[in-house]
């Protein structure tokens, strides 16, 4: 505490240091103040048409994605036209705002290809700002588009002009071998007609865009869609939706920035191809952008049409790549879509159009050609044109289809009627490549669209595509024969397989002709067999109005040839023969299609005969037997009937065929066949035709099968020598003497019990008979026609005595007895003459023929003693 | 005179009270014996120091309000608040309440507290006639008040930190924060540096009473 204080002198200070804090806060507010102001930004004025999407205070003015500016406030512009939009610029963007410089508005865009500032989707709409040179000035005008902006300096810039915008947008893609190398920035409406678009390739692709290049839309789809499928070709998913711009890249030179190319809406189109005219008379169905087809490839297409004095006259052009195909003598001609009832064939061209469809030539191309309204006919004798007839049109149409197994050759160009209408036929082209196809013995069918084959295997069905169905189509069935068909050749089209064969097996048949008196219930086709097989079939029947009988023609086939020999017989099948006899019953049934359709059976004789080969008998029995027709009458109380033996001895020799009453109610006229053996004897004109019929007599029954088979007819032969096929019959046989039957007429008083056939007995044996008995004219005796049969006849000579034999004789007397007189069984009931002769039989005691003998009427006693040794001679 | 008697000060004792643990020590030991700390009568500079310290106050409260306050970033849209304008869009969201909290914590206190504080500087350094009572009472409530200014301050720093989705929402200071914060910060200080013993001096040099 010793401790001295100096005192201390305190300087009263007048400022603490505290007072820098104001001055610093001072200092630094004004210079906050000062900058705030400096940096306060340039006030602009620009006139939108409207301020859709502009906001005071929120829409931002941007650079370049910087925030150059902010709009302040909005007005209306005195005229009401309009909104005049303030905007506080930043005060860096003051250089910028000249008079070249352009505003626009921006609205945010998603798209497919990707979204554009997602901030900016956020953010709202922004005034886009493209600095100029120029003077300085504060009031613009918007742009009403978005000019053409680089995403940098770098880079090349290029115009693209198409007709159409397309699914174009700004934004969408420009392609390189489909890698995005530039965008589309802009496009607008040049001309009325003319779309320019401003595209944007990256600076490291630039070098790919040459001054030659071609710039194509690869927008959305390209879709073709045929019968044959859908076929879709796209570029990237990107370039569907959005469209797509894709180039190619050939040449040397480089493009530069504002070059300017053409869009094509397609790859083919873009590399252009050749320029042509087409001339027609009217442009009916023909447009521009319609197509032109070869084969069905589209190959090129109608660029322009114009009218002039005398037509239309269509710009088109081919695609480069077909350019070759355009030769001085090619066609080009209409060809729409084909509506019929059976559906409708390139039914897409009903929306798209008739197409131009093409056919090359040889030559140098030339600048115009004809547009010719059909197909051509004959398109450079290329296709093999073939004319088929069938006998009716199984649903073919018109550009139907020629398969040969199923595989598309041709198809039917025409379907008409022939000349005559009696037959339908086809023009068909067949490709020329298919020539070797073309046989001679080729034939065509119809293709069914729906075949069922059904037998005892199985059961299958076949079906065919909706084409055959709708159009009918045609197949070719390719023959073995050499030579080939040339274009203009006839060919057939059957209705099937069975009739192809059956007209091919007709054309190599031998056609023979029948003659018969009635139809024979045949029928075109009916068969025609050979051992019951056929060998060929009936092809026609005609009448006859001048013979009134019928011409049949039948073919055999080629393998059956053989079978038509001179000896060769045909008679008709009846559909079943029942042979019903006391032997038996013996049925025969034809086949079925015979039995049908009536059927001809044909065969052999033996070698050695000689056959009536051009006659249709009515039965093999008739047939074989070669037998000849005869017409005979007979009274109309002759109980004859069809099919009635004739007989001769008691063997047939023939047979009644058909029984008429004439129209005088007098007479029968029958129809006889005499089998071909005996004909010659039975035609003479002496022959003699009798009808036999059972007769019942006591001694016994004559002819006892008439009664169940009915009367026959007899028939005696002729020798005369001269030919007749027409007799009048009789009611009985007449007198039939054998050579060497000896003749005689034996006289009586009465007839007794004599009667035809009453016989002659010498010694008990049966040597002759009587034949015929009548009264003589004076009417006081019987004269008995009799004979003595040859063997018999050395037996009897003008010695000869004759008694009657019949009944029984009874000789009684007082002394002498009873003495009983008989002859056979057969003489006491049907009579009897009895024949003695007393002298051997020379040369000079022969019986002449009518020598007349008085019948005794018993026997004396010598006579019966009477036994001369005869010689045969 | 009773009145006087009463009011003997430490001072004319060789008295004062050490300002940091309050120990009342003698004038003239120059230093509290305890903590060591300096001990005066009276600071006379204090009033230099509140005076610069509300000038300057003074002068932040012109950026803090004219300036935005925060940045909010709501669906890309950036919005950007003064204080002001961030009550309005609070009236204008119909929160009354929140709105006149916040005007009174941002505008009406740190306001009041400069113009208190010029009242009182202004009293103690131009003698004014105000009552010596008026004078204490409203400088404790200034005092008080004073921190809840910081409610603001406290708002902001809390949503910038919570608040932060990039693009889609997001809240950040602007410049005016920093001068907002340094006005409370200041008049706070200007508060706490100034010696009130200063203006006991002055008023019972005036003899007032009242």
């Amino acid at each position: 505490m010793t401790q001295i204080e100096t005192p201390k002198v305190v300087k009263k200070k007048l400022f603490s240091p505290i007072w820098l804090l104001p001055i610093i806060a001072l200092v630094l507010g004004a210079w906050l103040g000062v900058k705030s102001i400096r940096e306060s930004g340039v006030e602009v004025r620009i006139h939108f048409p409207s301020a859709t999407g502009i906001d005071v205070g929120k829409t931002l003015v941007r650079y370049q994605g910087l925030t150059v500016g902010k709009v302040v406030d909005i007005s209306i512009d005195d005229d009401l036209q309009g909104v005049n939009v303030d905007v506080l610029m930043d005060y860096r963007a003051a250089p910028f705002l000249n008079d070249n410089t352009q505003f626009w508005l921006v609205t945010p865009k998603a798209s497919i290809t990707g979204v554009e500032g997602l901030d900016a989707l956020f953010s709202g709409n922004y005034i886009a700002i493209k600095p100029g040179d120029g003077d300085s000035r504060s009031v613009f005008e918007a742009a009403r588009e978005t000019p053409v902006m680089l995403p940098g300096n770098d880079g090349l810039v290029i115009e693209l002009s198409s007709d159409t915008l397309g699914s174009l947008d700004a934004g969408s893609q420009v392609y390189y071998r489909q890698i995005p190398v530039g965008k589309v920035i802009s496009y607008r409406l040049e001309t009325s007609e003319k779309i320019v678009f401003n595209a944007y390739i990256q600076q490291k692709y630039a070098d790919l865009v040459k001054v030659d290049s071609q710039f194509w839309n690869v927008s959305g789809f390209d879709i073709d869609a045929s019968l044959n499928g859908i076929s879709v070709k796209t570029e990237s998913l990107a370039a569907i939706l959005a469209g797509g711009i894709s180039f190619s890249s050939t040449g040397n030179a480089t493009a530069q920035t504002g070059q300017h190319f053409n869009l094509y809406e397609s790859e083919a189109l873009a590399y252009g191809g050749k320029e042509f005219t087409l001339i027609a008379s009217n442009a009916d169905q023909i447009s521009e952008g319609s197509r032109i087809q070869f084969r069905g490839i589209e190959i090129g297409r109608v660029v322009q049409s114009n009218l002039d004095d005398t037509g239309v006259e269509f710009k088109a052009k081919i695609d480069h790549q077909y350019a070759d195909l355009l030769t001085g003598t090619a066609k080009f001609w209409i060809e729409g879509a084909d509506i019929s009832f059976a559906g409708v064939k390139h039914a897409s061209r009903l929306i798209t159009g008739s197409i131009v469809n093409f056919m090359p030539g040889q030559g140098p191309s030339k600048d115009s050609y004809n547009l010719l309204e059909s197909a051509p006919e004959i398109i450079n004798a290329q296709p093999i044109t073939l004319q088929l007839t069938a006998s009716e049109n199984p649903n073919i149409k018109q550009g139907a289809q020629v398969r040969y197994k199923q595989l598309p050759i041709g198809k039917v160009t025409k379907v008409a009627f022939s000349d005559d209408f009696k037959a339908v036929e086809y023009q068909v082209e067949i490709d020329a490549v298919y020539a070797s196809l073309l046989k001679q013995n080729s034939y065509f069918l119809p293709e069914s669209v729906f075949a069922i084959d059904a037998s005892l295997d199985g059961v299958s069905v076949t079906t065919r595509d909706l084409d055959t169905f709708s159009q009918g189509a045609i197949s070719l069935i390719s023959g073995d024969s050499s030579s080939l068909l040339s274009t203009g050749s006839k060919a057939n089209l059957y209705a099937s397989a069975d009739a192809a064969e059956q007209a091919m097996s007709r054309a190599s048949q031998t056609l023979i002709t029948l003659s018969s008196p009635d139809g024979g219930q045949l029928s075109a086709n009916a068969p025609v067999y050979y051992k019951k097989m056929q060998i060929g079939q009936v092809n026609q029947v005609n009448w006859q109005a001048d013979q009134d009988n019928f011409v049949i023609e039948i073919g055999i086939d080629k393998t059956f040839k053989r079978l038509i020999q001179p000896n060769t017989v045909f008679w008709r099948n009846s559909a079943m023969t029942i042979n019903a006899g006391l032997s038996g019953v013996d049925i025969d049934v034809a086949p079925i299609e015979g039995a049908l359709k009536g059927s001809i059976t044909l065969s052999l004789l033996a070698e050695d005969q000689q056959a009536n080969s051009d006659y249709l008998y009515q039965s093999q029995v008739l047939a074989e037997a070669q037998a000849v027709a005869v017409k005979l009458h007979f009274p109309a109380s002759t109980k004859l009937s069809a099919k009635a033996a004739i007989r001769y001895q008691g063997h047939q020799v023939g047979e009644i065929e058909q029984v008429s009453l004439d129209n005088d109610l007098q007479n029968l006229t029958a129809i006889g066949y005499l089998y071909g053996d005996y004909a010659d004897k039975f035609t003479q004109d002496d022959a003699h035709y009798t009808i036999t019929e059972a007769k019942v007599s006591i001694t016994g029954i004559e002819a006892p099968e008439t009664l169940i088979t009915g009367a026959y007819v007899s028939v005696t032969p002729g020798n005369s020598g001269t030919s007749s096929f027409e007799f009048y019959g009789k009611q009985s046989a007449p007198l039939t003497l054998n050579e060497g039957d000896v003749r005689f007429t034996l006289i009586r008083d009465t007839l007794g019990s004599l009667n035809i056939g009453t016989p002659l007995v010498y010694r008990g044996v049966k040597i002759g008979q009587i034949d015929h008995y009548q009264l003589n004219d004076a009417g006081n005796q019987i004269e008995l026609t009799a004979h003595v049969e040859q063997p018999f006849a050395h037996l009897v000579n003008q010695s000869s005595q004759f008694w009657d034999l019949s009944g029984i004789k009874v000789d009684f007397g007082l002394f002498s007895g009873a003495q009983v007189e008989t002859g056979s069984l057969e003489t006491i009931l049907a009579g009897g003459i009895g024949v003695a002769t007393e002298l051997v039989t020379s040369q000079s005691n022969q019986i002449a023929t009518g020598q007349q003998f008085t019948i005794a009427p018993k026997a004396e006693e010598q006579w019966l003693q009477w036994s001369p040794v005869q010689q045969k001679p | 005179m009773t009145d006087k008697a009463k009011q003997v000060q430490g001072k004319d004792n060789g008295l004062a009270p050490c300002k940091t643990c309050l120990k009342l020590c003698k004038i003239e030991d120059r230093q509290c014996q305890r903590c060591g700390t300096t001990i005066s009568a009276r600071d006379y500079t204090s009033v230099q120091k509140s005076w610069a310290l509300l000038i300057t106050a003074a002068i932040l409260l012109i950026p803090a309000n004219v300036y935005p306050i925060t940045i909010m970033t709501s669906q890309g849209t950036m919005r950007q608040d003064t204080i002001f304008s961030g009550i309005t869009h609070l009236v204008e969201l119909e929160l009354m309440p929140i709105a006149i909290i916040l005007f009174t914590a941002s505008i009406l206190v740190p306001m009041l507290k400069i113009v208190g504080l010029s009242i009182y500087l202004c009293a103690i350094s131009f003698r004014l006639p105000i009552s010596k009572k008026n004078l204490m009472s409203g400088f404790h409530i200034i005092e008080w008040i004073g921190r809840w200014s910081m409610l603001d301050l406290f708002v902001i720093s809390i949503t910038a930190a919570l608040v932060n989705m990039g693009q889609l929402l997001d809240a950040k200071p602007a410049p005016a924060a920093t001068a907002f914060a340094l006005v409370i910060l200041l008049t706070q200080l200007a508060a706490k540096v100034l010696d009130t013993r200063l203006l006991w001096d002055r008023l019972e040099l005036d003899n007032d009473t009242n």
